[in-house]
């Protein structure tokens, strides 16, 4: 392989920042410039995902795209020390995450034009908020995934904080405040992990931990709870799901589409990378614990969204109850299950922000997102109805769309695991219907209001990414394998560890 | 061929395609022309695969990989045996001939091409559920078709009552789905594979055995029930009136609900292995049968009569199947296909020329308004009656017998009280309509020709297609052939059957044409035991309030306590956590100031200085 493609990874990881050392010298005024620069700026990264994608071996176990390079080390007195490396390198299960993180931040980019103040201070933090994204899916090494994921936090808290809705601190605050700890406990879990296995390369622990676990039984389940708690903030899991909701109602409708859309899975990807991989005998053990989490988060999140009043609100617990099943997949410890929990992650992510890009546009026309004050938009809006019904039947998990395949697997997953606790989850289809129906057809059904009568429908800067988002939801609906097959090989390696 | 059975699926989706795309056309002759040639084509090249099979006694099958799960990879595929065959050619005849009917009927309608890509869409989904050579694909179709319903129900979507029912409807059917959803479940779990012919081998030697095949059996049928309308979730078929009549015709009588009847035939095999399914599928569809007939007497709209009788109907092949009626459950499927479709289609003429009213007490006399209509209509009676020589009493007929034979005599006399309850309600129906004098002001409209070409089609149809099975038992051998089924078909049933049943229904028809003759007779007050029964039957025996107030009320309920725990117990706990870092507020306060973007960037650039400073500082050490 050439050196250059070596450097590919972290080309990838930084392009974003190009444009924001471009955008630190554009003049405030120009407006219309600073949006494009802030749009094109997220298509290097996706295109060369594209290529990556293209080029990624399916046969393969090992991590691909590797590059690794020495970055600075603490010598004590004798011979040990710790070394930290700059270490990149996708599998696939980052492979898929990162090819959705780059797809969903440029069509945020496109949403985001209907940001009217601090344009370029907001366009910088997206295009730093990419980068720090797509950095976590690529490091290698634990200490890398922190900084990536602490610069997440400082930047998402500038983005809810200025440009949200009325209780905008608020929900910025409680954001930090949650992740904050979140942060803490991944902090402590880190320190431990050096302790105890000396490096905090990925490839390295992974092999130790089995080892480490038998001399020190109860520092690992130290480290498995504190790295649990860490994500469960994260994805989120009952009772930690707070500080999302507020930002899901407070934040900018474009900022919730990277949040919904992107933040929430790195929750997953962490309990898939660190959880099964690296501590696959004790998720074992807390089997039946974590389904029993998945089953709360399922249907207490579909009660609370079909009593809800706002459409946002409705989404938010929406977004709850789909991490419950995405917890249940990856809980039962089964291929299948996992498989579903990945596909759970990437469909919920293209479904929520898809939302989220037709929320904006509803607020823009109508003005409000309160469910009793609308209706009847299918006469105004047709083409916007008929998305947003679209939107609706994927997050129900209307088969031929990206929802069924994960909702499927997933539950076919648990099946395998525990019959009884399968068989009640899948009630949670019918919960999901009477939600999203509740909600879409309060919106789209019933006799207009005369105030309603002339919103003018999509413009085609609107209809081109709704398009992209339509084509990404059916295309793994009606052919999975497309992303499927790249998820294989890892999740069966990982699983292959237990009892090994 | 198996170009040819791709190409039926794919002329739909084409339709479809082309259709929601040319939402905005305004040529509503290309639209429909679009609609009924693609379905016409479709139908043509099905009665051609039909025929083939009929000489040759061939399968198509076609199979693709489609999704790697760990260690299997599963397939999608298409299987056409003798019963697929005959579904085909149903399902596109009667998508066709409704396709040709809406072109007059909904001619006034702004969202024409809509219509026509929405019964498009079904058609490819419905000709996709009954070529599915597994189960997982049958469920996808499944979904599909319910999609469609959903979206045809509420077609009139600024109509509150077409909201309701097509959300009802889409609820209702997925709580059956899921019945159906977990049973896919057990059986992948069990022997690793969808497809059908793995399940009725995994049967036939024993695999799945005992209690399970019971519990996998059961939970299709929850599948079937609600697709099917079968009680007790029969609820949303009447309501899903609400959509144009077209659809009531195509989707709602003639072919999407028969699909729960064509899930327990397709997978017959496993309701064979237990007799305790069997029980279940005969008592439910016997029960149904009555219970629906019940209800249809008094009704007072016209396509809730018809409603009613289609659950009934319904309920009629659920019990032949559940009698190991095969052959005789299928069969009459397919004449219901077309005499329902038939009189829904009829009934869809009746109220445009009368301005869409639907309720019976406001119409009659139409006999001399409109002979042919009448007659046509007559015709769809006879056959739902089942009175020889018309398709009905065929397949009726050999439903009671083989309830007969398989001895649950209960049920046989429920279903022949049935028979009577059926004739009551339609000749009520029909004298409503047509008898005494019209009872609005209005003048009628005439009814478009294009609309009685598919009625008459449908009216010979009625009337011959009994005719398959007499003289002799053509359709049964072409069913049975190469199939383990055929060892079931009973020795003949006694021959007064035939004789009774068509007695009962002659003393149906003449009391309700006692009563009704004359037209409508405006109520008098009733009192007692018949007021009581009556009322109980108007509200269809509180079944809808029954739901409202043990399912959807607690629901409710739940939530709103939810939200409150959510906000003070859940949030409390976050006051808790939040009084721990105080200093938090100053970071706030920063927001607040205006000068964030300083703040932001120095902090940024203090992490970067951070990091660089300790890369660096790894050259100098």
């Amino acid at each position: 392989m050439k050196t250059w493609m070596n450097w590919l990874p972290t080309i990838i990881i930084f392009a974003p920042l190009l444009g924001l050392f471009i955008l630190l010298f554009t003049p405030k005024k120009k407006q219309n410039l600073i949006r494009v620069i802030g749009i094109v700026a997220t298509l290097p990264s996706l295109a060369l995902l594209l290529y990556l994608f293209q080029h990624f071996d399916l046969g393969q176990k090992d991590w691909q795209w590797v590059q690794n390079i020495p970055w600075f080390q603490f010598t004590f007195a004798g011979e040990r020390g710790w070394a930290f490396f700059y270490h990149l390198g996708v599998d696939g299960i980052s492979m898929p995450l990162l090819f959705m993180t780059a797809l969903i931040s440029t069509l945020t980019a496109i949403a985001s034009v209907k940001i009217q103040s601090r344009i370029r201070e907001y366009y910088m933090l997206l295009l730093l908020m990419e980068t720090s994204m797509l950095g976590v899916f690529f490091s290698l090494n634990l200490f890398l995934f922190f900084i990536f994921f602490e610069v997440i936090l400082v930047a998402m808290y500038f983005l809810i904080g200025i440009w949200g809705q009325i209780q905008k601190e608020r929900a910025a605050n409680l954001f930090l405040l949650y992740n904050g700890l979140g942060s803490g406990f991944l902090l402590f879990a880190m320190v431990l992990l050096l302790m105890m296995c000396n490096t905090l390369e990925f490839p390295d622990i992974s092999k130790m931990i089995p080892l480490a676990a038998k001399a020190e039984p109860t520092f690992t389940w130290v480290i498995f709870w504190s790295l649990l708690i860490a994500f469960a903030i994260k994805l989120p899991i009952f009772p930690f799901h707070t500080w999302m909701l507020r930002v899901h109602v407070q934040a900018a409708p474009s900022v919730v589409m990277i949040h919904a859309g992107i933040l929430l899975k790195i929750g997953a990807y962490g309990l898939l990378r660190f959880h099964v991989g690296w501590f696959p005998e004790q998720m074992k053990q807390v089997s039946i614990l974590l389904i029993t989490f998945g089953l709360i988060n399922l249907f207490y999140g579909a009660i609370l969204a079909f009593v809800q009043k706002e459409l946002r609100q409705v989404l938010a617990y929406s977004s709850i109850s789909h991490m419950g099943i995405l917890l249940v997949g990856i809980a039962s410890m089964q291929l299948i299950g996992l498989q579903g929990a990945l596909f759970q992650a990437i469909s919920h992510g293209f479904i929520a922000a898809l939302f989220f890009f037709l929320v904006a546009i509803l607020y823009e026309r109508t003005n409000t997102t309160e469910l009793n004050e609308l209706g009847g938009l299918t006469k105004s809006m047709p083409y916007f109805a008929g998305f947003l019904l679209f939107t609706g039947l994927a997050s129900l998990g209307l088969p031929g769309l990206s929802g069924f395949i994960s909702e499927f697997l997933s539950f076919l997953g648990l099946f395998r695991q525990h019959v009884i606790l399968g068989s009640i989850a899948s009630l949670g289809l019918i919960f999901a219907a009477v939600y999203i129906l509740r909600a879409m057809m309060k919106i789209n059904y019933g006799p207009t209001p005369k105030r309603f009568d002339q919103l003018s429908d999509l413009r085609w800067t609107e209809s081109l990414p709704i398009a992209v988002f339509v084509a990404v939801i059916i295309g793994i609906g009606i052919a999975p394998d497309l992303i499927g097959k790249s998820m294989q090989m890892t999740l069966q390696m990982m699983l292959e560890r237990i009892g090994g | 061929m198996r170009w040819i059975t791709l190409t039926i699926l794919l002329l739909p989706l084409l339709s479809f395609l082309l259709l929601i795309g040319g939402r905005k056309w305004r040529s509503r002759g290309l639209v429909a022309g679009i609609g009924v040639l693609t379905s016409y084509g479709a139908f043509h090249l099905s009665s051609y695969l039909l025929m083939n099979m009929i000489q040759k006694k061939t399968q198509v099958v076609i199979s693709m990989p489609w999704l790697t799960l760990s260690d299997q990879v599963v397939h999608l595929g298409i299987k056409i045996g003798a019963l697929q065959a005959v579904m085909l050619v149903l399902v596109s005849l009667v998508s066709c001939l409704v396709q040709i009917y809406s072109w007059g009927y909904m001619r006034d309608d702004e969202r024409f091409p809509v219509f026509f890509a929405y019964l498009g869409l079904f058609t490819f989904s419905m000709l996709g559920l009954v070529s599915s050579a597994n189960l997982l694909q049958i469920y996808i179709f499944w979904e599909l078709v319910g999609l469609c319903s959903f979206l045809l129900i509420g077609y009139w979507y600024y109509k509150p009552e077409a909201r309701d029912a097509a959300k009802k409807a889409f609820i209702v059917t997925r709580i059956g789905d899921v019945g159906f959803f977990i049973a896919i479940l057990m059986i992948f779990w069990k022997i690793g594979s969808f497809e059908l012919d793995a399940v009725s081998k995994a049967v036939s030697t024993g695999t799945i055995s005992g209690v399970w095949v019971t519990w996998i059996a059961i939970l299709i049928l929850i599948g079937a029930i609600g697709k099917s309308g079968q009680f007790p979730l029969h609820t949303w078929l009447p309501d899903a009136m609400e959509g144009p009549t077209p659809v009531s015709a195509l989707i709602h009588a003639a072919t999407m609900v028969t699909a729960g009847i064509y899930l327990v035939a397709a997978t017959f095999p496993v309701f064979l292995a237990s007799s305790y399914a069997l029980d279940i599928v005969s008592y439910i569809g016997g029960f149904t049968a009555i219970f629906a007939a019940c209800i249809a007497l008094v009704q007072t709209d016209i396509k809730r009569v018809l409603a009613y009788s289609t659950v009934s109907q319904l309920g009629y092949m659920m019990l032949a199947l559940g009698s190991k009626g095969y052959v005789e459950g299928i069969f009459h499927l397919v004449t219901h296909g077309f005499f329902k479709a038939l009189l829904f289609l009829a009934a869809g003429a009746v109220i445009v020329s009368l301005h869409h009213e639907q309720d019976l007490r406001k119409m009659g006399g139409l006999w001399k308004k409109n002979r042919g209509l009448a007659i046509w209509f007559l015709i769809g009676c006879f056959a739902l009656v089942g009175l020889p020589p018309f398709s009905g009493f065929f397949s009726k007929d050999e439903i009671l017998q083989t309830v007969y034979m398989d001895g649950r005599i209960g049920l046989f006399v429920l279903a022949l009280i049935t028979v009577f309850l059926t004739a009551f309600y339609v000749f009520r129906l029909y004298h409503l309509i047509f008898a005494g004098t019209s009872r609005t002001e209005q003048k009628n409209t005439p009814v478009p020709k294009v609309m009685m070409v598919p009625i008459a089609i449908l009216g010979l149809l009625s009337t011959l297609a009994g005719f398959v099975q007499f003289p002799k038992a053509y359709f049964s051998s072409f069913l049975l052939q190469g199939s383990k089924l055929a060892s079931l078909t009973s020795e003949a049933a006694p021959a007064w059957i035939g004789w009774v049943a068509v007695l009962f229904s002659l003393f149906g028809v003449g009391l309700a044409t006692l009563l009704y003759w004359r037209g409508y007779q405006p109520a008098k007050p009733r009192v007692g035991l018949i007021g009581w029964a009556h009322r109980i039957l108007e509200q269809k025996f509180y079944i809808d309030q029954l739901y409202h107030y043990v399912f959807a009320l607690p629901l409710k309920g739940l939530g709103y306590f939810l939200i409150g725990w959510d906000r003070f117990v859940v949030g409390g706990l976050v006051r808790l956590v939040g009084l721990v870092p105080v200093g938090l507020s100053r970071i706030a306060s920063m927001l607040q100031n205006g000068q964030t973007q300083t703040y932001a960037l120095v902090s940024l650039i203090g992490f970067i200085l951070l990091v660089i400073g300790v890369t660096v500082g790894r050259f100098f050490s």
